[in-house]
């Protein structure tokens, strides 16, 4: 009896959760096996290959993936229309088409109406806590509605933003980086001027020295031949000095003493012939 | 396909990720445009194994959160539902209490 049971438990039971047939893409972790598959599989993703390390292309951005039936989900920022806080706005339209605006109110009216005159709903002590409570969210919606709403509003801002802050930053970072490096590269466009004006600097320093050295040259080599000059014209006043030297030596030497008495009274006759005139 | 798995029609691949809300199946006739004849046909359709009517009942869950709960702006109507639910749900599990304190003579 007992393993009857059994059996037909593990039958139930196996049909219920379908534990026995293992498909190729399902992998089992169990107590005596570890979550390791043989097959080259993930196993977070099933039909994907394991990521081993690399860079994985998205799963979900594959050939077959069809954006138009099954588009990526979004988180809605408003919740769906309400009236009175919390009854949904598609079930007024359904009655809209059929009865107009006053349908649903007339429907929930006629509903409370019966069930309260036919004790379905009993009006007991509990009752007024119905009441209290539709009463306590009233006065709470008008006390700190819509301040609540505004405070919610304000820190879910904060926390979306404290949640971006990080990629923002970066893009932030990077795009002021970019703006960093056209300004730079705008820079360098000056520093061609730059370098313009550099290298005439250096040109007329070059010729500055330029300049100076031959004038430099210039003076070496005049120095030079005034020095030839005075040179020239000492040794030929030297030698003219003592050629003039030479010549009056000799001629005082040639002179004997009768040529000088005779050039004497020469000069005698002639200072005479002088004196007559005079 | 065992407990925690995808449904076995999910196709990664086609489907992208996974929609707690959405059924991904072979969609059938909604059940608000059917002609009164044709209801017990779709009920005869409807797969009535208990892992269908949790996958139903876990699809209306997503669905109701997707809409009133997880919304960035959401308002205090979710709170609201399960406070009314609530109510319900324990009314009627006390209802056999609740009708002895009925006032009536006659109806």
């Amino acid at each position: 009896m007992l393993s009857r049971l059994a059996l037909r438990s593990d039958v139930v039971f196996t049909e219920l959760f379908r534990v026995a047939p293992l498909c190729a893409n399902v992998v089992r972790t169990t107590q005596t096996k570890p979550a390791v598959t043989s097959t080259n599989e993930s196993i977070i993703v099933p039909g994907f290959p394991k990521p081993n390390g690399l860079p994985q292309p998205n799963p979900f951005d594959g050939p077959e993936r069809d954006l138009v039936n099954f588009p990526r989900m979004v988180r809605l920022e408003e919740p769906a229309k309400t009236r009175y806080l919390f009854v949904p706005e598609e079930w007024f339209e359904v009655f809209y088409k059929k009865t107009g605006v006053t349908g649903p109110y007339v429907l929930a009216a006629g509903i409370t109406t019966y069930v309260l005159s036919k004790e379905i709903w009993v009006v007991e002590h509990e009752f007024p806590y119905v009441l209290a409570t539709i009463g306590l969210f009233y006065v709470g919606w008008k006390k700190f509605g819509a301040s609540l709403a505004g405070f919610l509003d304000k820190e879910i801002d904060e926390y979306e933003a404290s949640c971006n802050a990080s990629r923002k930053g970066e893009i932030d970072g990077l795009t002021e980086s970019i703006e960093n490096q056209k300004k730079e590269v705008w820079r360098t466009e000056a520093q061609k001027h730059v370098i313009q004006a550099k290298r005439e600097n250096v040109a007329i320093q070059l010729e500055a020295i330029y300049r100076e050295r031959a004038l430099q040259a210039y003076n070496q080599v005049k120095r030079r031949l005034d020095y030839q000059l005075d040179l020239a014209n000492l040794t030929r006043t030297v030698q003219q000095r003592h050629m003039v030297n030479w010549i009056i030596e000799n001629v005082l030497k040639s002179l004997t003493n009768e040529q000088e008495k005779q050039s004497f009274k020469k000069c005698m006759v002639d200072l005479q012939a002088l004196a007559a005139k005079a | 396909m065992g407990i925690g798995d995808y449904p076995a029609e999910y196709n990664p691949k086609v489907h992208g990720p996974y929609d707690p809300a959405r059924y991904y199946g072979t969609p059938d006739k909604p059940f608000g445009q059917l002609k009164l004849g044709e209801v017990t046909e779709w009920v005869g359709r409807r797969n009535k194994s208990p892992k269908a009517i949790a996958g139903l009942f876990s699809r209306a869950y997503w669905r109701w959160s997707h809409k009133y709960v997880q919304p960035k702006r959401t308002t205090v109507a979710p709170l609201i539902h399960i406070l009314a639910g609530s109510m319900l749900f324990f009314y009627a599990i006390n209802y056999g209490k609740f009708v002895h304190h009925r006032n009536y003579k006659h109806h």
